[in-house]
């Protein structure tokens, strides 16, 4: 009880004593984990944005001409049981004639009413998991092996570019998150080193009388730990605050659950905990 | 090992950074309840031998035992332990900068995890002890030298820790002062701890259960 009542007691003194450290540590931390929050939101936003923009994909399977229409129907339940496809449509050429004609105008058709060059087709989209290169090229293969299936399109430069994309924001993100998270480990810690600094004389003392490493160092384990867990909930209760203030029309940007936050202001004050031990352990040596 | 021994050195030889001996073949047993008084001159080892007992240096052939135990640089854990069960005074034993003088005394108690209210009595008695009261709340760097040595004994002695080095106990103290130390010495020497209390003068008074060597020429006799 004694040796914990110390260790506060240093906390604080330690907090109140250097207070200029103590609030530049605050306020450097706090922006930080502010950038990595905001990039957090971004990447969040674009990554729902993306997953929008992807679930539009459709695959069109154009059929024979010479296909009958009870052959097409029949196609109807092997597509079903493809795995990743969502729906499936069942487009006849009629119902492509009309289509056309809404998106031409009945002008350019003229002549062709009686004969109908389109073909029947069908139109495929897919699940969430499936909305990848990989898994529409797939599906693309089996599809392709159906007797009655003349060609299939879907936009799979598009899928590739829109892939990639999201690859580079979220390799980007992670790395910009990581060098983040690296600038308030190393800030921090060398707070905590010049503080550590100013007390060399005490530590040798306390060595001396018997203090273990476990008791020199407490304090500024707590330190850090405090400084980057308040820093971290600072961040989010600004952005909190200025999104209850704020409205967005053209989009809404997406924050983290409640329990993401706390799990990276948990992480966050380890960063500092972790921050503080490197910042005494040659003290301690 | 006999399990009475507070502090053996045995054949110790040591050299300093530049490679001269500061200490050839030393020997040195100090029982429970015994005191040993070194004198020597300036600059024979004195604080060197101190620091060898607390292990922040290690001889380089020979052995240092300390309540049973051979001083070695590791583990770190024993001389925690060890370095705890020693009281301090003077030379390396600074008061903690940090620390007030009340902070300071109690600071082994605390090590101790000594309960608040025993921390607070014996603190209490020892700042009435060596007339410390007002002095409670001030810092090291705001005390006179008679009042930092008097803050000195004052936690060497609060957890009744088995032995006590004094390094210098006249240093910074008037004569009044002395004679009132040197009367709680003797009160120390006859209450059964051990001391080791290394003088450059030569003339210490008296001190019961207590045998008196020099060192000198790297050598103590």
């Amino acid at each position: 009880m004694r040796l914990l009542w110390h260790t506060v007691k240093e906390l604080f003194r330690n907090l109140i004593g250097h207070s200029g450290t103590t609030i530049s540590s605050l306020m450097s931390l706090t922006l930080l984990f502010l950038l990595f929050d905001l990039f957090w939101i971004a990447a969040g936003t674009s990554e729902r944005f993306y997953s929008r923009l992807l679930s539009d994909l459709e695959m069109e399977l154009f059929l024979k001409p010479a296909t009958a229409e009870s052959a097409a129907l029949a196609l109807h339940d092997s597509l079903k049981v493809i795995d990743g496809v969502r729906t499936v449509e069942f487009v006849s050429a009629a119902q492509a004639r009309e289509r056309l004609a809404e998106l031409v105008g009945t002008d350019l058709l003229a002549g062709y009413d009686s004969a109908n060059p389109l073909p029947a087709s069908y139109l495929l989209t897919f699940e969430e998991h499936s909305l990848t290169t990989a898994a529409v090229t797939a599906i693309e293969a089996r599809v392709s092996q159906f007797e009655n299936v003349d060609q299939v399109f879907y936009g799979r430069r598009w899928l590739s570019k829109a892939e990639e994309t999201r690859a580079i924001i979220l390799s980007l993100g992670m790395i910009l998150g990581g060098l983040i998270l690296l600038a308030a480990l190393i800030g921090s810690a060398n707070n905590i080193r010049l503080m550590t600094q100013t007390r060399a004389v005490g530590f040798y003392q306390m060595q001396i009388l018997g203090a273990g490493k476990l008791f020199l160092a407490a304090p500024f384990l707590m330190e850090g730990l405090l400084i980057s867990g308040l820093s971290g909930a600072a961040g989010w209760a600004a952005i909190l605050w200025v999104r209850s203030r704020i409205s967005f029309t053209r989009f809404e940007p997406v924050l983290p659950e409640p329990s993401e936050i706390a799990l990276f202001i948990a992480a966050v004050a380890v960063i500092g905990l972790i921050s503080g031990y490197l910042g005494i352990r040659r003290m301690l040596k | 090992m006999s399990t009475d021994s507070i502090v053996e050195c045995n054949n110790v030889y040591m050299t300093s950074d530049r490679g001269e001996p500061i200490f050839e073949d030393v020997n040195l047993k100090l029982t429970a309840g015994r005191s040993v008084v070194i004198s020597g001159a300036a600059g024979s080892g004195k604080t060197t031998l101190v620091e060898m007992i607390l292990g922040l240096r290690f001889p380089d052939s020979g052995s240092v035992e300390l309540f049973g135990h051979c001083l070695r640089p590791r583990p770190r854990r024993l001389l925690k332990r060890i370095r705890r069960r020693i009281g301090g005074v003077g030379g390396v034993f600074d008061l903690v900068p940090r620390l007030t003088v009340a902070e300071n005394v109690m600071f082994p108690l605390v090590l101790a995890s000594e309960r608040r209210r025993v921390c607070h009595e014996r603190l209490m008695k020892m700042l009435v002890e060596f007339k410390l009261l007002k002095q409670a709340s001030l810092y090291p760097r705001h005390l006179t030298r008679v009042e930092y040595t008097l803050a000195q004994f004052a936690r060497a002695s609060i957890a009744n820790q088995p032995l006590m080095i004094i390094d210098e106990p006249s240093a910074g103290l008037d004569p009044d002062t002395y004679e009132r130390v040197f009367e709680y010495l003797v009160r120390v020497s006859l209450s059964g701890r051990s001391m080791i209390i290394l003088t450059s003068q030569a003339e210490t008074g008296r001190l019961p259960q207590s045998d008196y060597l020099r060192i000198e020429n790297g050598c103590l006799a």
